[in-house]
């Protein structure tokens, strides 16, 4: 269990961090990665639930995007499965109720519900995939910043850059709690739900007095509310931006509008 | 007008479930005074602490930084002036990396890129903690963070430095080294802290509270021989 939040915090703190990185891809502005995500987005939701061919080709993107960032496809999978329980649990209903043979592979019979359900799924991991690798290659205050740009409301964006710092707290102090209670606890692991209510009170009043310090600490420094711009996090639209966002653009419309099927 | 000057007026704070936490406290920092405040667990250090930035306003009386009380109207100035070090260099970093947690201040002041850089560059070289400036603050040494967060102070060239417990939780050497560093300092200075050492080399006054009031201010010899500590 604390393993398993230590590693949570060391992901959401490394998303903070990875803007030094040497790759191409990591030196991009935030801006040109997001347009070309939210174009992919599109692209993708837009594929009919019956096209499962169509759907299929999208995993280009991902797959180039971590090459191209020196990402190694594997972990970026093996973390986008998170989403399978909620998609799948959407999916099941298109089983029952989609039962027509859509195409057949030799004598088995594939229906409409399980193709729609096939897409779904995959949809739902390259999305996330999507989404992982454009976090990892541009850190999260560089993605706030690049959204504040692209016209998001400050507002906004500093509470989405709050929530991700309350998250390490929480963890941290999640963390801290979880030892007190193995240290005392001689191995035992079942307690009646009321101890539990308790620690979990005790954790929300533990991060609230955390974040009320950090927060007089951030006043001290002058904080009224906006977080300021740094030169660290600050980029510039260059001309390999043009060419990274028009590019993968061009080449997601296209890939929306080819079919696999067609061509063969 | 120097901005190096502190001063209570008779400032009472009562907390909102009632608690009277400061009463009737006043003293005067001149220009480069270095003073201690010491008191037991409890005796309203911090919270006098918090009153000298404004961080918390009186309830009652005012203080005053370089001529300027203050009230919310005054806050930004104040902030300039003053640079208040907290116990935990925990609560007091929280940027991704060092370099931008030491910018943090200077960018909220409205500085322009290149005076920030130089501000975090002069204010990391003077704590020597220039090789930390891309690492994660959460992944320092006790030492490391406490001179990362005093370089997140420094940087905004305060007049005035408050710092909470500097020595808390720091081993030997690390303690030894933050003694040599808060020498260098020409600011004025008040320290609230525990460690006799620390104010016996560093402080030449001594402010003693007691209950939220205070009850002893010299200089230190006079203060440490009438055994008003502890």
């Amino acid at each position: 269990m604390r393993e398993r939040l230590t590693r949570a915090i060391d992901r959401l703190e490394a998303a903070e961090r990875t803007d030094r990185s040497p790759t191409l891809l990591h030196r991009l502005d935030g801006r040109s990665k997001l347009l070309v995500t939210l174009v992919y987005l599109i692209a993708l939701l837009s594929v009919p639930l019956t096209q499962l061919s169509d759907t299929l080709l999208f995993a280009v993107y991902p797959l180039l995007t971590a090459s191209i960032g020196g990402f190694r496809y594997g972990p970026i999978l093996r973390r986008s499965l998170i989403v399978v329980p909620f998609v799948a649990f959407i999916g099941l209903f298109d089983i029952f109720q989609e039962r027509e043979t859509l195409f057949r592979i030799g004598p088995l019979a594939v229906s409409v519900g399980w193709t729609m359900f096939a897409v779904l799924l995959l949809r739902g991991l390259l999305s996330v995939q999507a989404l992982l690798l454009l976090i990892d290659s541009t850190g999260y205050p560089r993605l706030c910043r690049s959204l504040q740009q692209l016209g998001v409301s400050e507002a906004f964006t500093t509470q989405l850059l709050f929530v991700h710092r309350y998250l390490c707290l929480l963890l941290r102090e999640s963390i801290a709690l979880s030892m007190a209670i193995d240290a005392r606890s001689f191995g035992r692991r079942n307690y009646p739900l009321r101890i539990w209510g308790t620690l979990i009170c005790q954790l929300l009043l533990r991060t609230f007095d955390r974040a009320e310090r950090i927060g007089r600490a951030m006043t001290a420094r002058g904080f009224t509310g906006r977080m300021p711009a740094l030169p660290y996090t600050r980029t510039r639209w260059r001309t390999a931006d043009t060419l990274y966002a028009v590019g993968w653009s061009a080449v997601i419309v296209g890939l929306r509008f080819v079919s696999p099927e067609r061509l063969l | 007008m120097s901005h190096h000057y502190l001063r209570f007026e008779q400032v009472g704070y009562r907390y909102p479930d009632g608690h009277e936490a400061l009463h009737d406290v006043s003293f005067e920092l001149t220009h480069g005074e270095k003073a201690a405040l010491v008191g037991a667990n409890g005796a309203g250090k911090t919270t006098l602490l918090l009153h000298a930035d404004g961080l918390l306003l009186p309830t009652t009386g005012q203080v005053v930084v370089g001529g300027i009380p203050i009230t919310r109207r005054t806050l930004p100035t104040i902030r300039r002036t003053v640079g208040y070090l907290f116990q935990q260099p925990d609560d007091q970093l929280f940027m991704p990396t060092v370099e931008e947690d030491v910018a943090f201040g200077p960018a909220n002041m409205g500085l322009d890129d290149a005076e920030i850089e130089r501000r975090v560059a002069e204010a990391l070289a003077s704590v020597g903690a220039t090789e930390l400036r891309h690492r994660a603050p959460g992944r320092l040494s006790g030492g490391e963070k406490k001179r990362v967060a005093i370089a997140t102070v420094l940087a905004m060239e305060p007049s005035i430095l408050v710092m909470d417990e500097p020595t808390a939780s720091l081993d030997p050497p690390a303690r030894r080294q933050l003694f040599e560093l808060i020498r260098t300092f020409r600011h004025t200075m008040l320290i609230a802290t525990h460690d006799v050492e620390l104010i016996r080399e560093l402080c030449t006054r001594t402010l003693v509270l007691h209950r939220g009031t205070l009850v002893a201010d010299g200089p230190t010899q006079e203060v440490l021989a009438a055994g008003e500590i502890g």
